[in-house]
């Protein structure tokens, strides 16, 4: 198997576009391909990811739209939808078609456009990711399947709503750095305490955005990126899945695909939790940051909130997470946000991450979860 | 040809007649919820359905508030994952119980809620 590396990332700006998903994804993959300093033409396949477009633009068929828009019409292309986890597991099979020696150079990316429907609508489309037949009867939506996950994890840990809110706050901290964040503004743990409740013990502030946005990767193979000396090479990746029913779920304080993946993705990098310096994890609501941080193996089970409220987990603590304000700060286009944890990853090793760069990162991981926990990426990323 | 398991679509008529199923591998004896193939456990295929009495105790909770298209006038509403007697879980509604008395390990009992064609599965006091 040949090894992967990352030689060129892009995002949109996040937040509100009056431009398609192919659009906002045209524009990334323009800013990836100017990064990595290649000609269009040198893409050998393009793997796209989005969720919604068949029902919020009546769109499908969004591989070759994408190619064309880009002005590569003629790339072999394929869509993929993994609900949130899309472009992480779009990523993944990327890297395995270089690691097969098929391609030498793949663009890999997703976009989203969300904010041109209202937001029950949007709610709606969100949770056909789960189940049809057992959840969406009884009107469970995301913030509910992650409210029972806060609910299981409270009663089992006594992990506190305050705990959660240090999560949020801090996230918005760091988009406060992050000038492609959608929120840039600092907010506290009583504002997040104050907020509208959307499913307890979830409240508004606990929950990232709906958000428009794109994002593109470029791989290459080891023969094409070891002439490049900003190349980020990637060092495992890994997917894990779980029983796709809330009501199958063993233990709903725990994320069995994360600890999977994590384990898996440790072992293919030979690497451990202590030699992470920085992490892009999912955090879809506050109380996924804290299941994340445990099953990724930096914390304990169960410790998850008390690191999050002592600080352990902000720029300058003990493992920096979500630099790039994550999810809940930097918005979530769910089917652009696994290659922009990757483009923040890659950002950061390289040293280029600016106000909110982690100092001398050289391992870093991206997690991306999809679904009702049913669906986990894990990547591996190091420089040299 | 595979002979069938218990489908979807009957699971769903049993509950609109307000009688839940589950089905028990006869070779590990994993009881489950319908459909499946192979048993998670064991991987056999030696499904026999199995009544399900309908009682049971809440595991987890949340009360919904911002609802999806479509459900806007049910909100707020709860939602629970319920562990049945028999030892696996089931999600629903909960009606009929005040949102202030909920917590985990309240003792709960099957209802089918039925709009239209649609049959969902619900809880109420036990």
């Amino acid at each position: 198997m040949r090894r992967v590396a990352v030689i060129g990332v892009g995002t949109t700006k996040f937040g509100k576009h009056d431009r398609t998903s192919g659009e906002l994804f045209a524009e990334a993959a323009t800013e990836a391909i100017r990064d990595a300093d290649i000609a269009p033409s040198a893409i050998q396949a393009l793997y796209y990811g989005n969720v919604t477009g068949g029902e919020g633009e009546k769109q499908l068929h969004m591989g070759p739209l994408s190619a064309t828009l880009l002005g590569i019409p003629t790339v072999p292309t394929t869509r993929f939808e993994n609900a949130c986890a899309t472009s992480h597991a779009a990523f993944r099979h990327a890297a395995m078609e270089i690691a097969a020696g098929i391609s030498d150079v793949v663009m890999v990316g997703g976009a989203e456009r969300v904010l041109n429907i209202p937001t029950d609508e949007a709610t709606e489309y969100f949770a056909y990711c789960s189940d049809a037949s057992w959840e969406q009867t009884v009107g469970l939506t995301f913030p509910g399947v992650f409210a029972l996950v806060a609910r299981a994890h409270m009663d089992k840990h006594g992990t506190t709503e305050e705990q959660m809110a240090h999560v949020a706050v801090k996230n918005h901290r760091h988009g406060s750095l992050n000038p492609k964040a959608q929120f840039r503004k600092e907010i506290t743990v009583d504002m997040v305490l104050k907020s509208a409740y959307v499913a307890d013990p979830l409240k508004l502030l606990d929950c990232c955005p709906f958000t428009d946005g794109g994002a593109a990767v470029i791989l290459a193979a080891e023969e094409v990126a070891r002439k490049r000396p900003r190349a980020v090479w990637m060092l495992a990746s890994q997917a894990a899945s779980d029983t796709m029913f809330v009501h199958e779920k063993r233990d709903l304080s725990r994320v069995m695909a994360t600890e999977r993946a994590a384990a898996a993705a440790y072992r293919q990098a030979g690497k451990t939790p202590a030699d992470v310096d920085v992490v892009e994890l999912h955090d879809c609501f506050t109380i996924a940051e804290i299941v994340a941080t445990e099953g990724l193996g930096f914390f304990e089970p169960g410790s998850g909130g008390a690191a999050a409220e002592k600080g352990w987990t902000a720029l300058g603590g003990k493992i920096p997470v979500n630099p790039s304000g994550g999810l809940k700060a930097k918005g979530h286009p769910i089917g652009a946000t696994g290659a922009a944890q990757i483009a923040e990853i890659t950002t950061q090793l390289r040293g280029e991450a600016g106000a909110r760069q982690v100092e001398g990162a050289r391992t870093g991981l991206t997690h991306t979860l999809g679904g009702n926990t049913a669906t986990v990426l894990v990547s591996l990323f190091g420089r040299g | 040809m595979v002979e069938p398991v218990l489908t979807l679509k009957h699971f769903f008529e049993e509950a609109r007649a307000g009688r839940l199923s589950g089905i028990r591998c006869g070779k590990c004896q994993e009881l489950a919820i319908p459909p499946k193939e192979f048993c998670p456990t064991c991987q056999g295929r030696d499904w026999t359905p199995v009544p399900l009495a309908g009682s049971g105790n809440i595991t987890s909770f949340t009360v919904i508030r911002v609802a999806p298209r479509g459900r806007g006038t049910e909100a707020p509403y709860a939602v629970a994952v319920v562990r049945l007697d028999e030892g696996v879980s089931l999600l629903g509604r909960i009606v009929d119980i005040p949102f202030d008395s909920l917590r985990a390990e309240l003792p709960v009992r099957f209802r089918p809620l039925i709009t239209g064609e649609q049959t969902a599965l619900g809880f109420g006091p036990a």
